[in-house]
């Protein structure tokens, strides 16, 4: 592709954007006038400062991929930078700064509140381990995909999940009821497009820099990402299913960052995978045995309502058997591993007798599971060091 | 020292940009949070041009002496995002205070 080409893609794409900003920024229009004298005064400064940057020898060009037109020693194609941003950034500011707007200070915050910052780790780790102990080295797809995964895909994920939610957490009493933490409805349309506009451009990047077999891990896991609590799908009420996804959204970026890293794919790998992917199926139904009241009262469906309690508290720990048991027959240093499972067993085993009226005892468990989940994450980070030195 | 030379402009650039925007509450001082989020989408957007050009094989490296020779991944120096930062303030800081000239100007014809 030559720079000409390339330069007018997203310069189209920013124009594009600045019409799309201004339109929706409504009566609250751009002052062009500033646009204009903006973007005559970058195209002054880019011309002086280019030919600088270059005579100085800081960056050159494939002279093959340039046209050759220069103004001073600057590429033409270069001046689409200023031009693109003075186009865009302006309306954005305009549509940001509204007074009819939400405050983006508010939305911040609630962003920060909706991504649950406690549990960003759970999704960035199982990632960046996953890669790291494949390439062994921290190159720059490991650094943008663990920063993918540490902020846009938990923001993504939740944000999702409380803007869908609303109308059924304002009449769950255990969600805060309708004066709780909730997230106010004029910042549900401006989080979606936040979520959007952060996952998009780290989407991208790992489309372009990975295989086939990685693009295909990204969209199972985006897929997953969306379809738990989006209209329609709302994966979350679907009893079974509720849990596969939950379970995906964890277990999916260690997938990717495998695939992207070209992991060889061998039986004690598989195995591991399909271990973390039922603990995390099991977490998920109990989970959901703590809420059969509250949910069969506002008619909602899970994995718990649909099969009771007690039987859902079995499942559970059957899953962690297996998941244990299958850690055992991984190469050393795995199966150290199983004592994973034993611990998760220990801790739920007392419920396996728990009666649906009496399902919301659970709880009591389900919150040594924040400290389980800590603990287990730091024995797992055990393990995976002594495999890295076993293993190099 | 002299491979700082480059970066150590841009910082001071950006610390120019910062103080007009304090003087005049033009951008970060106006509001905060919009500014960083403008500030964090011109960024990443050029970004993704510049690693476009990059993968095509336009964009190359040079070997300046007074670049720091650090690079966060092929062909991209460390320079490169504090560089476009520093477009993304200037672009701003140009753009709201153009705002601000015209406003009085159209307010003093109309008093």
């Amino acid at each position: 592709m030559t720079y000409a080409l390339l330069s007018a893609g997203f310069l189209a794409v920013a124009v594009l954007g600045g019409v799309l900003f201004a339109r929706a920024a409504g009566p609250a229009r751009p002052v062009w006038g500033a646009v204009a004298i903006a973007g005559v005064a970058l195209l002054v400064l880019t011309a002086v400062f280019d030919t600088l940057m270059i005579a100085a020898g800081l960056f050159t060009y494939e002279d093959g991929l340039v046209s050759g037109v220069r103004v001073g020693l600057a590429p033409v194609e270069d001046f689409a930078y200023p031009l693109a941003v003075a186009v865009a950034l302006p309306a954005l500011w305009v549509l940001l700064t509204r007074r009819q707007a939400v405050s983006a200070g508010a939305l911040l915050r609630h962003a920060w509140v909706a991504s649950r910052p406690v549990s960003w780790v759970n999704t960035a780790f199982p990632f960046a381990a996953a890669m790291l102990l494949t390439t062994r080295e921290i190159d720059w797809l490991l650094v943008v995909g663990t920063l993918y995964y540490l902020v846009p895909y938990n923001l993504a994920m939740y944000g999702i999940n409380d803007v869908f939610d609303y109308a059924s957490d304002v009449q769950n009493p255990r969600k805060g009821g309708i004066e709780g933490a909730l997230l106010p409805p004029e910042f549900h349309r401006p989080l979606l497009w936040l979520a959007l506009a952060s996952n998009v451009p780290f989407l991208i990047v790992l489309l372009a820099a990975g295989t086939p077999a990685s693009a295909l891990a990204i969209a199972v896991s985006t897929f997953a990402l969306v379809a738990y609590s989006a209209p329609r799908l709302r994966f979350k009420e679907r009893p079974v299913l509720d849990s596969l996804t939950s379970s995906a959204h964890f277990v999916t970026p260690a997938v990717v960052g495998l695939a992207l890293a070209g992991a060889r794919v061998d039986a004690g790998l598989v195995l591991t995978l399909a271990a973390f992917f039922i603990w995390g199926v099991a977490a998920h139904a109990f989970g959901a045995v703590q809420d059969i009241v509250p949910d069969r009262e506002a008619g909602i469906g899970s994995i718990a309502t649909a099969f009771g309690a007690a039987r859902t508290v079995r499942l559970a720990l059957v899953m962690w058997l297996v998941a244990g048991l299958l850690m055992l027959a991984v190469p050393w240093p795995g199966p150290l591993a199983a004592v994973i499972a034993l611990l998760y067993l220990l801790n739920c085993a007392p419920f396996v007798r728990v009666t649906d009226a009496d399902s919301a005892r659970s709880n009591r468990a389900w919150r040594r599971f924040i400290w389980l989940n800590y603990l287990s994450g730091f024995l797992v980070t055990l393990i995976l060091i002594l495999f890295w030195s076993v293993s190099s | 020292m002299i491979s700082f030379v480059y970066l150590a402009c841009l910082l001071a650039g950006i610390g120019c940009m910062l103080l007009i925007d304090y003087r005049f509450r033009l951008f970060f001082w106006r509001d905060a949070a919009a500014a960083t989020l403008v500030t964090l989408a011109g960024t990443a957007f050029l970004l993704l041009w510049d690693a476009a050009g990059i993968a095509a094989g336009i964009f190359l490296r040079g070997g300046s002496g007074i670049a720091s020779g650090v690079v966060l991944a092929p062909e991209l120096p460390l320079e490169e995002p504090v560089f476009l930062v520093f477009l993304v303030l200037c672009t701003m800081v140009l753009y709201t205070g153009a705002a601000r000239l015209i406003a009085h100007r159209a307010e003093r014809r109309a008093s």
